[in-house]
Order: structure tokens, then C-alpha cells, then sequence
């Protein structure tokens, strides 16, 4: 009954998204909407690995660079569409998700998150001195998006936000589908046995290392495509942006806030995440205050309306500490222990 | 038949093993008949959950042969040996805590099969075997000890082991719960599943065994049947914890 409910809504839920550019206008509001989209994709291919499997990689900057650089170059340099090009950096993504794997899953627990965060940044290290291949700090700038068409009838030519908000809703929707699937497959329980007691899945018959592995390498296409969809998308990468640890923490982020190991988690935190980000830096705290009645010309409303919006990734920060402390399972978590207890009374 | 009942199931050949300076077993040998149980006692630190370790192939032994089915075994990984089909518990339970008792139980169960829906039918069956059916929806991680235990079990028989190796499993219970795991490990047997046990009780290893190993520093200090082994001098010092001198 509440699967079939949860399904009918997520139905709705899209559709309504699908139908959002025909009547909604404003780019800003597209723009968002992609956003989160980009962040639904990456949260729900971090979760593959550190939701299910409990794997912690601080690392998956690693995957989303290469599938951005990989687009980028191959479109840049070769004239690949980015519509093939994604697939060569998935497949590149995915090597060298299976190097990493083989070193750093011989490592258990906080051994492992700090190998992560060690291989990412060699690979961010390369990219900012291979100038050749990827022009270093001073990074790429897109070259206009050639026209999508299916044999001769133009799809898009990619102007305005509309068609990347379907491309975004579409690989959204697509990651997390592939984690709904992970979850209720042999693939799925084994890596949540795997996150649970790793000495008891192993004697179960459960091959640790390939399991591992095979999660890792599924993570990091996913992070890859949604990475190369990113760049394509805001049309300039430079090695810090998608190379940087910010990147890597962000993805854990969106995961712990919603709800680790949950298919909507990812979903829930993505859009949190990106709005109170957008809110803060647009200093929405500041104008609420002097709507409830701060006066704007007062000291201290002077000092908020211009301080405040720097201070937006401080005031971030704190917000996610108050969330982990006080809801240690992800919101998603929070809410449905509070579902349940009110349902017991 | 897999095999006639005077095979031995599991073999157990000078098997030693070492942690650095430190001899946890040294050339202990011995042999499982399919079908029967094999209890293993010994004092604290005596080198049971050692032994099982090899066994089970959470390390190699340092030298000796361990042979199931008649082909070697020692040095592969659990998993390995867990699909030729010895499976064990744990004397400290590890339950997958966050998932279901029913979800724990199909864990097991996916060893043999591809499919969560088989899994699942077999699973509810060794929950029932257990007597855990009724918590199938529960999460693992809020049954009590005994339940724990009983968890424990039905993980492992759903991976349809050939031989179980249990290593204390009525450790920590209650008389109640006691008898209802000796009645488990006696039906058991009577299915015809080889079982290796470890554990202290004495009244609990006679009860279900039909021969006895014991270990004490490492190393066999007896074997027989049940009656002979409990009277064994030896074994009674070993277990009054006298001095070398005493025994000898």
C-alpha cells in the first residue's frame, strides 16, 4: 500500500516536473531547478557507494573532473558531441574507479576515506599541470553546444535553460532509478551488509572486494555523467571546481543531510542543500529581517544587508552541523521516525 | 549419498598457527565424520575461535592442511569456503543491524541464488527453524541476546551449509533459551547437517556431541566420545586449571 502510494506520488512528482518550463518563465528559477537536478544526480551516485555499501569515499571529485574535463576536451579538442563524449569519460571514469578501488578498499574504515581524498587530489594535481590537455588553472571555456538531432529532425539547439533543464531532470530521474534498483536487488543487500558488518558479509559467502568494487565503478559513471552534464552546463571548468575536495564533501553532504543509504535521501538533501545555498547567497536573511520589521538604514541593518551574504558559507556550515547533530539519520531519517512514533500512539 | 557415512566430511591435518611469537594452535589434527557433531572445548584462550578462524578462512594456517570434501581449503578466502559450503557464526553475534531480521536471513540466502524472491521464501523457512518468524520485520540490531543468536543461526542455514561451525552459540543465554538451541542443534543433526561446536557448557557439548576434541594452550589434549573425554584426568585438570606439574 505505501509503495504503491510512494510510487503514484514520485509519478506525479515528475510529471509536474516535466511540465514546469511551459508555464514556468523565469530563468533564475530554471536555473535553481537544474541545480538541484545536478544535485540529486551526484548525491544519488555518491550513495551507491557510501549510502549502500558504507563506503566513505571523500574522493569522488575524482569522477566528476574526469567526466567534465573528458567532455570538455573531447569536444574542444576532437569536435565529439558531448553526447558521445560523456560515454568515453564514463568509461575512463570507471577505469580508474577500479585502480582506486583495488588500492584503497584494501583499507577499512577511516583508512579508506583518507586514500579517497589522497587519489583525488593526484588527479587533481595532474590536471593542473598536464597544461597540454587541460590549459591548467586557467581552465576551459565551452565551445557553443553542436545542435542534439535524431536523424534529421532537430531535438534541441540547446538555447536557453529549457533543454538542459530536461537533460538535468532526465539523468536525475535516471540515478535515482538505478539507485531504486540497486536497493531491492542481490547487489543491494550485499552492499548494505557490507556497510553493516564486513567480516559477517564476507562469511556469507558475500566476495567482498568484488562487490565493493562493482559499487564503486556504477558511483563513479553516475558522478562522471552528471559531472560532464555540470560542466557542459555552466560552460567552464578549471581544476579547483571540479577537481577541489569541495566538490567530493558536497556529494557526502547531500547524502548525510537527507539521509545516507536511502533512495529519496539524496533527493530530499539536493534540493535542501541547494536552496538554502541559493537563499544565503542571494542574503534572503537579511531581506526577511527587514521585512519583520529591522529597519534597513539602522546599524545593524546596514552591517546584515552587506555582511551577511558574505558570510553565507559560514552560516552554511553551521546549518549542516545543527542538522547532523540533531538528526543524525538524515532528514528523511527524522521524518519518518517521527511518522512512526506518531503512528504507534 | 554425497558420501558414505564413514567419510570425513572435515579434515583437519597438523594444523598450527602463530601470531607472530605467539602460539595460538600447534599441530592440531582431527577429523569430522559427515553427519555427526564434533564438540570443541577447551579452556579460556585455548585456541578454539582460532582454529574456526582457519577453518572458516579468515587467515591461513601458518603450516597443516585443512581438507572439506576431501579438497583443500586452507588459505582460501571466507567467501569462498563459505560457497563450497561451511558456514559459521560468531561467539560475539554480528548482526547486520540496520537491516531486518528477514533482510539478515536473505543475506544468507543469496549466496545460493540470484534472486531476492527466492531468497526471501527461503529465509521466512529458516526463520521458522529458529523460531524468529513472528520478529521477521523487526530490525536485527533491537532483538535481545538469545534472539540474536537464534539470528545467527538462520543466516547461516540459509546458505545451506553442509557442515555448520558454531562457535558458541548458547554463550551469554539463559537455561530456557539453552535447551531451545541444544533441541535447535539436535534437529539439526537429525536433518543430517555435520556440525562443529564450540562451546563452554559441558552439559550442553555432551548432550549434543558424539565426540569431543579438547584443546588446551593450542595444542589437542584429548579426544573421544562425550563420556570418556569428561572423565579424562587430563581434561580435568586442564579445565581446574592446575599446573603443569599436576597433570603430569
Amino acid at each position: 500500500m505505501s509503495t504503491r502510494w510512494a510510487l503514484a506520488l514520485s509519478v506525479a512528482a515528475v510529471a509536474l516536473l516535466a511540465s514546469l518550463p511551459v508555464w514556468l518563465e523565469s530563468p533564475y528559477a530554471l536555473h535553481i531547478f537544474i541545480l538541484i537536478f545536478i544535485a540529486v544526480a551526484t548525491g544519488s551516485s555518491w550513495n551507491v557507494i557510501g549510502g549502500f555499501a558504507g563506503q566513505y569515499s571523500v574522493g569522488h571529485a575524482a569522477y566528476y573532473g574526469v567526466g567534465a574535463y573528458g567532455a570538455f576536451i573531447l569536444l574542444q579538442q576532437k569536435q565529439l558531441a558531448p553526447w558521445f563524449g560523456v560515454w568515453i569519460a564514463v568509461a575512463l571514469s570507471v577505469a580508474i574507479a577500479l585502480i582506486i578501488g583495488s588500492i584503497t578498499f584494501r583499507l577499512r574504515g577511516p583508512y579508506f576515506v583518507l586514500a579517497s581524498i589522497a587519489v583525488a587530489e593526484i588527479v587533481r594535481l595532474t590536471a593542473l599541470n598536464w597544461k597540454g590537455l587541460t590549459n591548467g588553472a586557467e581552465g576551459i571555456l565551452a565551445n557553443d553546444l553542436p545542435a542534439l538531432k535524431l536523424g534529421s529532425t532537430l531535438i534541441t539547439d540547446w538555447n536557453g535553460k529549457t533543454p538542459y533543464y530536461y537533460m538535468g531532470l532526465l539523468m536525475a530521474v535516471f540515478c535515482v532509478l538505478v539507485n531504486l534498483a540497486i536497493k531491492h536487488s542481490k547487489l543491494g543487500y550485499y552492499l548494505q551488509a557490507i556497510r553493516e558488518d564486513q567480516d559477517a558479509a564476507h562469511s556469507l559467502g558475500i566476495p567482498l572486494a568484488f562487490y565493493k568494487n562493482a559499487a564503486l565503478a556504477i558511483s563513479a559513471a553516475l558522478t562522471a555523467l552528471a559531472g560532464s552534464f555540470a560542466a557542459l552546463y555552466i560552460g567552464f571548468i578549471e581544476p579547483q571546481g571540479v577537481f577541489g575536495i569541495d566538490v567530493s564533501i558536497q556529494l557526502v553532504l547531500i547524502c548525510i543531510i537527507g539521509g545516507v543509504g536511502t533512495v529519496l535521501g539524496p533527493v530530499v538533501g539536493a534540493v535542501v542543500l541547494v536552496l538554502l545555498s541559493e537563499a544565503l547567497r542571494a542574503n534572503l536573511l537579511a531581506h526577511g529581517l527587514f521585512k519583520l520589521g529591522l529597519p534597513e538604514t539602522s546599524g545593524i541593518g546596514r552591517f546584515l544587508g552587506e555582511n551577511l551574504a558574505h558570510a553565507h558559507v559560514l552560516i552554511y556550515g553551521l546549518l549542516v552541523i545543527v542538522v547532523i547533530l540533531f538528526m543524525p539519520d538524515g532528514i528523511l531519517g527524522f521524518a519518518s521516525a517521527r511518522l512512526r512514533r506518531r503512528r504507534a500512539r | 549419498m554425497m558420501a558414505a557415512p564413514t567419510a570425513a566430511l572435515l579434515e583437519v591435518r597438523k594444523v598450527s598457527r602463530f601470531f607472530g611469537g605467539v602460539k595460538a594452535n600447534l599441530d592440531v589434527s582431527f577429523e569430522v565424520h559427515a553427519g555427526l557433531v564434533l564438540g570443541l572445548i577447551g579452556p579460556n584462550g585455548a585456541g578454539k575461535t582460532t582454529l574456526f578462524n582457519c577453518i572458516a578462512g579468515f587467515f591461513p594456517p601458518s603450516s597443516g592442511e585443512i581438507r572439506f570434501d576431501g579438497k583443500r581449503v586452507d588459505g582460501l578466502s571466507p567467501d569462498r569456503i563459505c560457497k563450497l559450503g561451511m558456514a559459521r557464526t560468531w561467539q560475539k553475534v554480528r548482526p547486520l543491524a540496520k537491516l531486518t531480521v528477514l533482510d539478515n536471513a536473505v543475506v544468507g540466502a543469496l549466496c545460493r541464488t540470484g534472486s531476492v524472491k527466492v531468497a526471501r521464501d527461503l529465509a521466512h523457512e529458516q526463520l521458522r527453524v529458529v523460531g524468529l518468524d513472528k520478529s521477521a520485520s523487526q530490525l536485527a540490531g533491537g532483538l535481545s541476546i538469545g534472539d540474536r543468536k537464534k539470528l545467527e543461526l538462520a543466516r547461516v542455514l540459509a546458505t545451506q551449509p553442509r557442515l555448520l561451525l558454531l562457535d558458541e552459540v548458547m554463550g551469554g543465554l539463559n537455561a530456557r533459551e539453552s535447551e531451545e538451541l541444544i533441541d535447535l542443534i539436535l534437529a539439526l543433526k537429525q536433518r543430517g547437517l555435520t556440525q562443529v561446536v564450540i562451546e563452554h557448557d559441558m552439559k550442553a557439548i555432551v548432550r549434543t556431541s558424539d565426540r569431543i576434541v579438547v584443546l588446551s594452550s593450542g595444542e589437542k589434549l584429548a579426544e573421544g566420545a562425550p563420556a570418556e573425554v569428561v572423565n579424562d584426568p587430563l581434561v580435568i585438570a586442564a579445565y581446574l586449571g592446575q599446573s603443569e606439574g599436576a597433570k603430569a
